[in-house]
C-alpha cells in the first residue's frame, strides 16, 4: 500500500496483520500454545440453551468461546401461494451477522454462502415428508463471531429445530478442525482461522452415523485427512451427548 | 414454563421443587405407565415380541424404535408414539377451535389456528348473519367484511381436510361466530384435552370460557347464543346511540372477572397442568378465597400455591381410587 487510507476510525489493519504474521510463523512449528490455552485436541467449552426466544416455534442459544449464536425456527408454516404444491415440505434457511460480529464494524448482512450451507447440512436430518405443502423457516444470527461459526450454527440449528417439535432422524453436530503445517488443531478461533493452511468440516447425525455435510479447503494429505475425519466424528459424538441432555433438561422443565 | 417465570425467594424454591417432586412421583391421571422424556433418536424401549405398532413421531432404525421428536412416550395398547411438548395443534375432525381471521379470500377467510397450515372457512360452511338457508350470491361475497373482517376472533368447528391435507372449517350454530369483548390467550395445545363439553358459561362471573382444542382459549363476557345475530339485524337497522353504548360497554366487574379468569389460565399453562374448566375455576376461587389481587396471581407465592395444590388435589384422587 502506497498511502494509508485516511479513515474516521483509526486502523488497526497493520497490527492485526504483524499479529497474523506471528501467529503463522509459530504455528508452522510443531509444538505452540494455542492463545486460549486449550490442547490441540480439546474443544472449547459448550453452552448451550433452548428457548432463547419466545415468538418463534423453537430456538436455541448456542456459545462455543467467543463464538455466539442465535438460532429461531418459525414454522412449519403455509409456503408461500407463489410456490408450487409439493409433497415434501421446504426448509429455508438463512444466517445473518450482526453489525458488531466482527471486529470490522458495519459487515452484518445476510450471508448467501452460509445460508446455502446450513441448508445442506439440515435437510438430511428433517423428515421433510412429514410437513407436505409448508415451509420451516430457520433464522440463524450470529452475534459474535469467534471462529468455527459454521459448525456452532449448524449445531445450534439442529437444537432449535428439535426444540421446535420438527421431525428429525438425528440430531446434527458439527465440528470443524484447522490444519497447521503438521498438526492438526480442532474447533480453531478466528485467529487460528486466519493462518491456518487448511480445514475440515463435517455435520453428522452420530446416532445413524451418518455425515449430512463435509467441507475441506486447502492442502490436505490422505493420512490426515482421515486423522482429521476421526477426530470430528468422534467430537461430533460429543457435541450431540451434550444437546441431547440440553434437551432432557427443558423438557423436564416444561413436563 | 417459558413464558412466565416468576422470581422466587429461597423458601419458594424449596416449595415449589418439593411439590414438582411430589406430581412427578405421583401417578398422573392420564396414564399409568412411568413416563419418560426422549430426544431426538433416542432408542424407545419396546418389548419386540408383542407385535407393537410405531406411531407418531417414530422410526424404525436397525431393528431399533427410535424417537424423531423430542417429548414424552405414549403407550396406548400395541401403540406406542411420542408426543411433542412444543408441536404445532394436529386437527381433528369435529374439534372446537378458536382462532383468528388473517385474510380474506374469494368465498372464505383464512384463519391462523396453530396448526401448520392456515386453516380454511368457507362462506358457504356458516351460517348468514339473517339466518336464511339459502344460496350465496355475490352480494354475500362481497359483504363478508361485515361478517368478519382481519384480526377479528372466531370459534369454529373442524369440518375436515381436504384431499391435498388443507383444513376447512364450519360454523354453522349459533353459538359459533365472532368472539367479542374479552381475552385469547394461546397456551401450548397439549394442555387441552378433548372433552364432551368446551363452551363453558361460568354463571358466578358472568363470563364465557370457550377452551379451543388448538390451545387458543376465549375469556369474554357472556353473550347469550343468539343474541349477536339479534344485534347485526339491529345495527343494520341504526339503532340509537344510547342502545349502541349499553351494547359497547363491559362494567368493570365483569372486566375483573375476564381477567381473573385469564389470569388462572396463564398460571397453569406456566405450570404445565392440563386446562380443564374446573381446574381454572378452582384456580380462580383459591385466588379469591385467599384475597389475592388480580395483578399479584401471576406472583411468586401464588404459582407456589397452585403448584401445591395441584399436589394436594392429586394425593386425594389417588387415596380415592386406593
Amino acid at each position: 500500500m502506497a498511502t494509508t487510507p485516511m479513515t474516521y476510525s483509526p486502523s488497526q489493519g497493520a497490527e492485526r496483520r504483524q499479529k497474523q504474521q506471528q501467529m503463522r510463523r509459530m504455528s508452522q512449528e510443531l509444538d505452540w500454545k494455542r492463545s486460549d490455552g486449550r490442547s490441540f485436541h480439546q474443544c472449547r467449552p459448550a453452552c448451550l440453551q433452548t428457548g432463547a426466544t419466545n415468538a418463534a416455534s423453537g430456538s436455541a442459544y448456542a456459545e462455543f468461546g467467543a463464538t455466539k449464536v442465535i438460532v429461531s425456527v418459525f414454522g412449519p408454516r403455509e409456503s408461500k401461494k407463489a410456490m408450487m404444491y409439493s409433497d415434501i415440505g421446504r426448509l429455508n434457511c438463512n444466517v445473518s451477522f450482526t453489525t458488531f460480529a466482527t471486529p470490522i464494524r458495519g459487515q452484518g448482512s445476510d450471508n448467501k454462502e452460509y445460508s446455502a450451507m446450513l441448508h445442506k447440512a439440515l435437510e438430511g436430518a428433517v423428515i421433510l415428508e412429514s410437513f407436505p405443502k409448508t415451509t420451516v423457516d430457520v433464522f440463524a444470527l450470529v452475534l459474535e463471531s469467534g471462529g468455527g461459526d459454521l459448525p456452532v450454527i449448524i449445531s445450534c440449528a439442529s437444537l432449535a429445530l428439535a426444540d421446535a417439535g420438527i421431525m428429525m432422524y438425528d440430531l446434527v453436530s458439527s465440528v470443524s478442525v484447522s490444519c497447521f503445517g503438521k498438526n492438526i488443531v480442532i474447533d480453531p478461533t478466528a485467529e487460528e482461522e486466519a493462518c491456518q493452511d487448511g480445514s475440515l468440516m463435517i455435520a453428522c447425525m452420530p446416532a445413524r452415523n451418518e455425515v449430512t455435510q463435509l467441507t475441506l479447503t486447502g492442502q490436505w494429505s490422505t493420512a490426515k485427512t482421515n486423522e482429521a475425519m476421526e477426530l470430528c466424528m468422534d467430537a461430533c459424538s460429543k457435541l450431540a451427548s451434550i444437546m441431547r441432555s440440553c434437551l432432557k433438561k427443558s423438557a423436564n422443565l416444561s413436563s | 414454563m417459558r413464558d412466565l417465570q416468576p422470581s422466587l425467594n429461597q423458601t419458594q424454591r424449596v416449595r415449589l421443587q418439593s411439590a414438582l417432586r411430589q406430581l412427578h412421583s405421583l401417578p398422573s391421571s392420564s396414564s399409568s405407565s412411568p413416563l419418560s422424556s426422549v430426544a431426538v433418536a433416542d432408542p424407545i424401549q419396546v418389548n419386540h415380541d408383542d407385535n407393537i405398532l410405531k406411531g407418531h413421531g417414530t422410526l424404525d432404525c436397525d431393528g431399533e424404535v427410535v424417537a424423531t421428536l423430542c417429548g414424552v412416550v405414549e403407550r396406548v395398547n400395541k401403540l406406542v408414539y411420542v408426543r411433542a411438548l412444543r408441536a404445532r395443534y394436529k386437527p381433528e375432525v369435529g374439534d372446537i377451535i378458536v382462532g383468528r381471521v388473517i385474510e380474506i379470500a374469494p368465498k372464505r377467510w383464512r384463519l391462523e389456528i396453530n396448526f401448520s397450515q392456515v386453516a380454511v372457512l368457507m362462506l358457504s360452511s356458516m351460517n348468514l348473519p339473517d339466518g336464511i338457508q339459502r344460496r350465496r350470491t355475490a352480494v354475500d361475497e362481497l359483504n363478508m367484511r361485515s361478517i368478519f373482517e382481519e384480526n377479528d376472533v372466531i370459534c369454529a368447528e373442524v369440518r375436515g381436510f381436504q384431499h391435498d391435507g388443507s383444513l376447512h372449517l364450519q360454523a354453522r350454530s349459533q353459538k359459533y361466530g365472532k368472539l367479542e369483548r374479552g381475552q385469547l390467550l394461546t397456551v401450548p395445545a397439549y394442555l387441552v384435552k378433548r372433552r364432551k363439553q368446551h363452551f363453558h358459561h361460568l354463571e358466578q362471573y358472568g363470563v364465557d370460557l370457550i377452551i379451543g382444542c388448538n390451545g387458543f382459549i376465549w375469556v369474554g363476557e357472556h353473550v347469550e347464543a343468539g343474541e349477536n345475530v339479534g344485534m347485526l339485524v339491529e345495527d343494520q337497522k341504526k339503532t340509537s346511540t344510547a342502545e349502541e353504548e349499553s351494547w359497547s360497554f363491559t362494567p368493570l366487574e365483569t372486566r375483573k372477572h375476564i381477567c381473573r379468569i385469564a389470569n388462572a389460565v396463564r398460571l397453569l399453562s406456566a405450570l404445565g397442568f392440563t386446562l380443564t374448566v374446573e381446574a381454572i375455576v378452582d384456580t380462580a376461587e383459591a385466588s379469591l378465597a385467599s384475597n389475592i389481587e388480580i395483578n399479584d396471581m401471576l406472583g411468586a407465592e401464588f404459582f407456589v400455591q397452585t403448584a401445591e395444590r395441584e399436589v394436594q388435589r392429586r394425593a386425594s384422587m389417588v387415596r380415592k381410587k386406593g
